[in-house]
């Protein structure tokens, strides 16, 4: 049985990090991450992420407390070691001078050549596995700047897989993938674990995170929280990280909302799951939360209550609401939100 | 890499060829196998002139370019090369110091040029390196040696305009480039201190490769940042520094030949790329010398134009062929 405190394959102990000279970005910094995990690191832009990534793969000194990698201080391995424990995917897409994707992913083999750098039929191998787990194996003679983001983005991460390193860390891996191809990233990243690895992203993406992740590192107000995705939610940790600027967390949705004054709050009867739920997403979009639900809870003081009635069959749904004593009847739920907001 | 090899071959034969004497290949032929004999006077522009010229463009051809290719992969720009640095500066200004500031009439030890040029080359790589171990970014690092060219250019002109005529026409003739000053000892400390250095140069491919995709993911790929760049100027100034100290600025070659071997070769890996700009630069050097001495006519022209008129329009039209290439 492992110790989830102790056996971490990356440990920080009362870590303060950030650039020498200046004042720490992140103090009392204490996180681990086991082997095999995927770990989401999740904080807002300039919230110490990727100074955070940047200590991690010993590019940034330690200004104070403990880091310790499979079990040594990070300063126990030198450069050529480091570079066969943590391969990097940063965030920046470099400006590529022209090679194709097959010489890019190849790179990644750098650290394990001899001093002249040859390639032997072994790299070529994990070149060639790596480019068809990614799905890139058509694309392998393509120049890296005639091919999608995405595409590009995946052959920067097959090349810090064929570095074949236990840990990988990616620094917004997903940031300008549309959602197909985050989705499928994200997928990807998730079956890295099956080989072992500790998989270290930084995203601003919670909810994709909560989908896939086993560990959330949380930045909130220069300290790190750390803990199981659902774990954290409990503890009410998203309800709060965004609370300043007017966003909180639809526990019923698993997402973020903002820009909603709670009005007042609505009782749901009749209806399908379906129904039930998309009708919800309307009412909590113009300010009504569902009355004893799990849904957002927005600030504002507004404590009307609606009543709705969801009559018919789909797809010809009737919803009912009763205001002063009267009756009102919508067929579709556009109209409804209408006469909702003009009321008010 | 065999076809430009035989092409190399050629323009060698060419080169010692073509001359406002005529030496024809077989009766060369027959004198190295003894069945003829050239005159003495053959034998003296054979090896007196013509050899070491053709060595000395071949010195030449390859140091530049893998200093040029070498800085474009460290600067990761593409317009970097050889002497971007201030290389070409630093020695200019040793050269200056020794034609314009002894106000020498007439002749100029062709040693003490090469040595004052030499030495102010390697006082710009000092400047450099003590630069480089301040400075964390390279593109920093990139515009100081923009602006030490600059400047050091400005005290080159001041020198220019307080000169005498004659001081001042030797310096320009200097500045224009010139393959065929080099003989004897000065060939051979050329030699010496090229050839190994190259060879160097070819054993650090890997960290060339390694620095492809920017300096972060050099270091996460084990490479010693710091190191690899006071390896990569220093080679980088002594190459170039020894070049322009013996023929003096020879300019274009250095920017534009990594750029045809990557358009003839299609490689980006180094272990490839740098035999491969090196034997291009040997090839398009001799070619160019060639061209320099005007073949059926009596005239020579400066080495540091003709590199340029010649290549401007091959790479020219390289770069519009591929991108005609690409999809827009």
């Amino acid at each position: 049985m492992q110790d989830p405190e102790n056996d971490g394959i990356i440990l920080f102990r009362d870590a303060a990090i950030g650039y020498p000279g200046e004042p720490p970005v992140l103090s009392g910094v204490s996180l681990n991450a086991l082997p095999g995990e995927m770990v989401a690191l999740i904080g807002r832009n300039g919230s110490g992420k990727s100074t955070l990534l940047r200590t991690i793969a010993g590019m940034l000194p330690l200004k104070e407390g403990i880091y310790s990698l499979r079990g040594a201080p990070l300063s126990a391995y030198d450069i050529r070691k480091r570079a066969r424990l943590i391969s990097l995917v940063s965030s920046r897409a470099p400006a590529l001078p022209s090679m194709t994707i097959g010489e890019v992913v190849i790179m990644g083999r750098i650290p394990h050549t001899g001093w002249m750098g040859r390639y032997g039929k072994p790299d070529r191998e994990m070149v060639r596995d790596a480019l068809h787990q990614l799905g890139l194996q058509e694309l392998a003679h393509r120049q890296v700047d005639h091919v999608s983001d995405g595409e590009r983005q995946r052959a920067m991460i097959a090349r810090a897989f064929v570095q074949d390193t236990p840990v990988m860390l990616l620094d917004e891996p997903t940031a300008f993938l549309d959602l197909p191809a985050r989705f499928e990233l994200t997928g990807v990243m998730a079956g890295f674990r099956e080989s072992g690895k500790t998989l270290v992203y930084a995203t601003h993406d919670l909810e994709m995170a909560l989908m896939h992740a086993d560990r959330l590192w949380v930045i909130d107000r220069g300290k790190v929280v750390e803990g199981g995705p659902e774990d954290l939610g409990l503890s009410g940790l998203f309800d709060r990280l965004f609370q300043d600027e007017g966003i909180v967390f639809d526990h019923g949705q698993h997402r973020f909302i903002r820009g909603i004054v709670r009005k007042g709050t609505f009782t749901l009867s009749g209806g399908n799951e379906l129904v039930r739920g998309w009708t919800g997403n309307a009412m909590n979009r113009i300010g009504f939360m569902e009355a004893g639900g799990t849904g957002p809870d927005p600030p504002g003081s507004g404590n009307t209550v609606v009543p709705v009635t969801v009559e018919g069959e789909d797809p010809a749904y009737r919803w009912i609401i009763t205001r002063d004593g009267q009756q009102f009847s919508f067929d579709r739920l556009y109209t409804l939100v209408q006469f909702l907001t003009r009321i008010e | 890499m065999f076809a430009l090899l035989v092409l190399l071959a050629l323009l060698a034969l060419l080169d010692v060829l073509l001359g406002t004497a005529r030496i024809a290949l077989p009766e060369i032929i027959a004198h190295l196998a003894g069945t003829g004999s050239l005159s003495e006077q053959e034998i003296v522009i054979l090896t007196r002139f013509r050899l070491p010229r053709l060595a000395t463009a071949l010195l030449a051809g390859a140091a530049l370019p893998a200093c040029g290719l070498q800085m474009q992969t460290l600067f990761r720009n593409p317009l970097a090369g050889p002497y971007v640095l201030g290389i070409s500066s630093g020695a200019s200004l040793g050269a200056a110091l020794v034609v314009l500031g002894s106000g020498a009439t007439g002749i100029i030890p062709g040693w003490s040029l090469a040595l004052a040029a030499w030495a102010g080359a390697a006082l710009v790589l000092l400047l450099l390196l003590f630069v480089s171990l301040r400075i964390r970014d390279v593109t920093t690092i990139l515009i100081l040696g923009i602006m030490f060219s600059s400047g050091i250019a400005a005290v080159i002109s001041i020198m220019q305009y307080f000169s005498q005529a004659t001081a001042l026409k030797s310096f320009v003739i200097w500045s224009m480039g010139s393959l065929g000053n080099v003989t004897g000892s000065g060939l051979t400390i050329m030699t010496l201190a090229i050839v190994p250095l190259l060879a160097g140069t070819m054993f650090y491919v890997k960290v060339l490769n390694g620095l492809m995709l920017g300096e972060e993911y050099a270091v996460s790929m084990g490479i010693r940042i710091r190191v690899t760049r006071i390896i990569i100027f220093a080679t980088t100034s002594l190459l170039a520094g020894t070049v322009t100290a013996f023929c003096g600025p020879i300019g274009f070659i250095g920017i534009a030949v990594p750029h045809v071997a990557r358009l003839l070769f299609r490689r980006s890996d180094h272990r490839i790329l740098m035999p491969a700009t090196v034997l291009t630069g040997m090839v398009i050097l001799t070619l160019a010398d060639i061209v320099s001495q005007l073949p059926g006519t009596e005239r020579v022209l400066p080495i540091n134009a003709v590199t340029s008129l010649m290549g401007i329009p091959v790479v020219i039209w390289l770069v519009m062929l591929n991108r005609k290439a690409q999809p827009v």
